[in-house]
């Protein structure tokens, strides 16, 4: 295939365009929808995939957490499950003692929807959190001003309290809680510092949030009942590539504690931010799968409505190919024309779609609260794809093409 | 026209004989050879003989007319000496090569190189110029574009249409289109200008134009071949073969 079969092939390709106006807007309309809906796809899906890093990264560290049960999403506990023996402290500390991938270990409760008072003001969403002095670390959630729940807090168990951004703003406005008092579920507490902004994981606040003395939530909420109240030990591996020793070590360490016989499965669940990842990504997966096939489908139709035009534009071309035979055409040479042809139709679908998928995806960051990007190798993948497209679905025609007799062919009318 | 058996030809299957086709100072002189050449259609039940053993020579320079009534063959025999069909039996020498074996690529680089094809209803792309007409057997020879349009400027110079070049065949009138047809024949600079009732679709006096202009071709050295069932177009050649029946009937020099 020279230089000069693909000038003459894109001249014939626009040639045939221009003859069937309809039919080749058709034909570009189909693989137009087929990349708009793999661009839109994929932009999408990076675009949550980059938000949801961020997300993740927002934690600060790799953290795992230890329960009584497997708390995975759509994971509905067994009341075997809801009877267990609670975490207690005592687990806590043999991890801390025991497990050498493990640098911060952190005991505590946490309930859900306290109503916390301030004056005239109330809220009825913050999550309480009972905490060690070792939570600050662990979570690498650190206090800005004031101070944490320190040993002393745990020790003599005080009414303290650490508030987070949103809960001073909701209730103490613009004044300092610093040394004010606050009421929770009507017991009266100190602030005694105030949490740095933490954001949101999946739209979910983590500055809506108090922490108190771990011994003081115990002494408030002697009876845990799920789900408002849950009980758990979080860890804080050396680094991301300890977290796989660290759940081993984890795994060992509490079963001694619960006296989990040889053998026996564990009565305690184990989760870890990345099993938090396989969720999203089984999610996305579903999302990709649905989408892949729509697109397929748009293609398919692209592919065949291309077919169809290529068999006109061969049919319409007989006494053409017969010259062109005639006057040294070889059969690649008409093969390549006719698929270059088809190529150049798609192309140009294929680069439409581009482009409007493209301007989707500008107008859905600015408008909407998904996010959305378009990695350059989409781009390659959409223009490669409608090519495909061409030569897949041309190559019938094209080939009927190459074949037919110079002598018949000029003979057609 | 049918007939059972093709006798004559079995003696030489298998054996080809080349003939002696070059001169003394080593220029292929003969320029076409044709050796017992059958061609027979196989329609099924009956096999049509459209041709059965013609043999003739045209040496390099000949202005030869192909004559002879509806169905006698003469398309048949154009289509074998153009290379866009094989003979059944016999041998095709063509400028020295034996044509009569080629496969597909080898037959379309022969028609490229060494074929000027002139037809009746001149056969032009309609939505190109006249330029990119004659022009085509050039993209198909591998020749960079700067040359191309050298060439083909050269060849409708040579038709008298270059001040037309940029013009689309529905903007010519007939016999201007026909002269394109010819530029893009003689564009290659090929062994043979074949023609196929090249004035069939021209009226009286155009064609009379277009005859003129295969005069001074021949004059300028050109090989032309002229198939046509008119008497007095094939008079203007030197040489008329008469086909009937698929066999030649009468060769005569004339003039
Ligand atoms: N493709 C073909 N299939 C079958 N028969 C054919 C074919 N082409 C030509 N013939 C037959 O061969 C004979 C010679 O045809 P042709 O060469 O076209 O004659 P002419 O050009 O002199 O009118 C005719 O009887 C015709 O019917
Ligand atoms: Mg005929």
């Amino acid at each position: 295939m020279t230089f000069a079969d693909i000038r003459e092939s894109a001249y014939m390709a626009f040639d045939t365009v221009r003859s069937n106006k309809l039919r080749s807007s058709l034909t570009i309309l189909g693989v137009s929808v087929g990349v708009i809906t793999i661009v839109f796809m994929v932009s999408i899906i990076q675009g949550l995939n980059k938000a949801f890093a961020a997300q993740i990264e927002s934690l600060g560290s790799n953290t795992i957490w230890a329960t009584k049960f497997d708390p995975s999403i759509g994971h509905q506990p067994t009341s075997e499950e809801i009877h267990r023996k609670e975490l207690t402290i005592e687990d806590a500390d043999a991890i801390r003692r025991e497990a050498p991938s493990i640098v911060g270990v952190s005991p505590f409760y946490r309930k859900i929807n306290e109503t916390a008072r301030y004056g005239d003001k109330q809220s009825d969403t913050p999550i309480l959190i009972g905490v060690t002095s070792y939570h600050e670390f662990t979570t690498s959630s650190y206090v800005a001003r004031g101070r944490y729940v320190t040993d002393l807090d745990v020790e003599q168990r005080t009414n303290v309290a650490v508030l987070g951004q949103d809960l001073v703003k909701a209730l103490y406005g613009t004044e300092d809680p610093i040394g004010k008092e606050l009421k929770i579920a009507g017991r009266v507490f100190s602030v005694v510092g105030v949490m740095e902004p933490l954001g949101s994981i999946l739209g979910q606040s983590r500055d809506n949030t108090i922490y108190i003395p771990i011994t003081t939530f115990e002494k408030y909420y002697p009876d845990i009942e799920f789900p408002e109240i849950i009980s758990a030990i979080i860890v804080r591996p050396v680094s991301r590539a300890y977290v796989k020793s660290a759940i081993d070590e984890m795994t060992d360490i509490l079963r001694r504690q619960r006296r989990v016989p040889q053998g026996a499965p564990n009565n305690f669940g184990i989760s870890s931010q990345d099993a938090l990842l396989d969720v999203y990504n089984q999610l996305t997966g579903a999302t990709y799968l649905v989408l892949t096939a729509i697109s397929c489908v748009a293609l398919m139709i692209g592919g065949i409505g291309v077919m169809n035009i290529m068999l006109v534009s061969v049919t319409e071309r007989t006494k053409e190919i017969g010259l062109r035979k005639a006057v040294g055409a070889t059969r690649t040479n008409i093969l390549s024309q006719f698929l270059i042809e088809a190529v150049v139709l798609t192309a140009i679908g294929g680069l439409l779609g581009l482009l409007v998928g493209e301007l989707f995806s500008v107008l859905m960051n600015k408008y909407s609260p998904l996010p959305a990007y378009v990695p350059a190798w989409a781009i390659g993948v959409g223009i490669g794809i409608s090519a495909g497209v061409g030569i897949i679905f041309g190559l019938w025609p094209a080939w009927k093409a190459a074949r037919m007799d110079p002598i018949e062919s000029l003979r057609w009318e | 026209m049918t007939e059972a058996t093709i006798a004559t030809s079995q003696t030489s299957a298998g054996v080809v004989a080349k003939p002696n086709l070059v001169s003394a100072d080593g220029k292929v002189q003969v320029l076409i050879a044709m050796q017992n050449i059958w061609k027979t259609y196989d329609m099924g039940a009956e096999k049509v003989h459209a041709l059965h053993g013609v043999s003739f020579e045209v040496k390099r320079g000949e202005y030869l007319a192909i004559t002879g009534p509806s169905g006698s063959g003469k398309s048949t025999l154009m289509n074998l000496i153009g290379c866009l069909d094989t003979p059944s039996q016999g041998d095709y020498w063509l400028n020295g090569k034996n044509v009569s074996e080629m496969d597909d690529d080898e037959l379309a680089r022969i028609r490229n190189q060494e074929v000027g094809f002139v037809f009746q209803t001149f056969n032009l792309l309609a939505r190109a110029t006249a330029l990119h007409n004659v022009e085509l057997p050039l993209i198909y020879g591998g020749i960079p574009s700067a040359k191309r349009h050298e060439m083909a400027k050269q060849a409708l110079t040579e038709v008298d249409l270059v001040d037309r070049m940029m013009h689309r065949p529905n903007e010519l009138s007939g016999g201007q289109r026909q002269r394109v047809a010819i530029a893009r024949a003689l564009v290659n600079h090929p062994s043979i200008l074949l023609a196929d009732e090249p004035t069939g679709a021209l009226d009286t006096a155009t064609s009379y134009d277009i005859m003129n202009l295969f005069e001074k071709l021949y004059e300028d050295g050109n090989t032309i071949i002229l198939v046509t069932h008119e008497r007095d177009i094939a008079a203007r050649a030197r040489r008329i073969i008469s086909i009937r029946d698929g066999l030649i009937e009468k060769d005569e020099q004339i003039k």
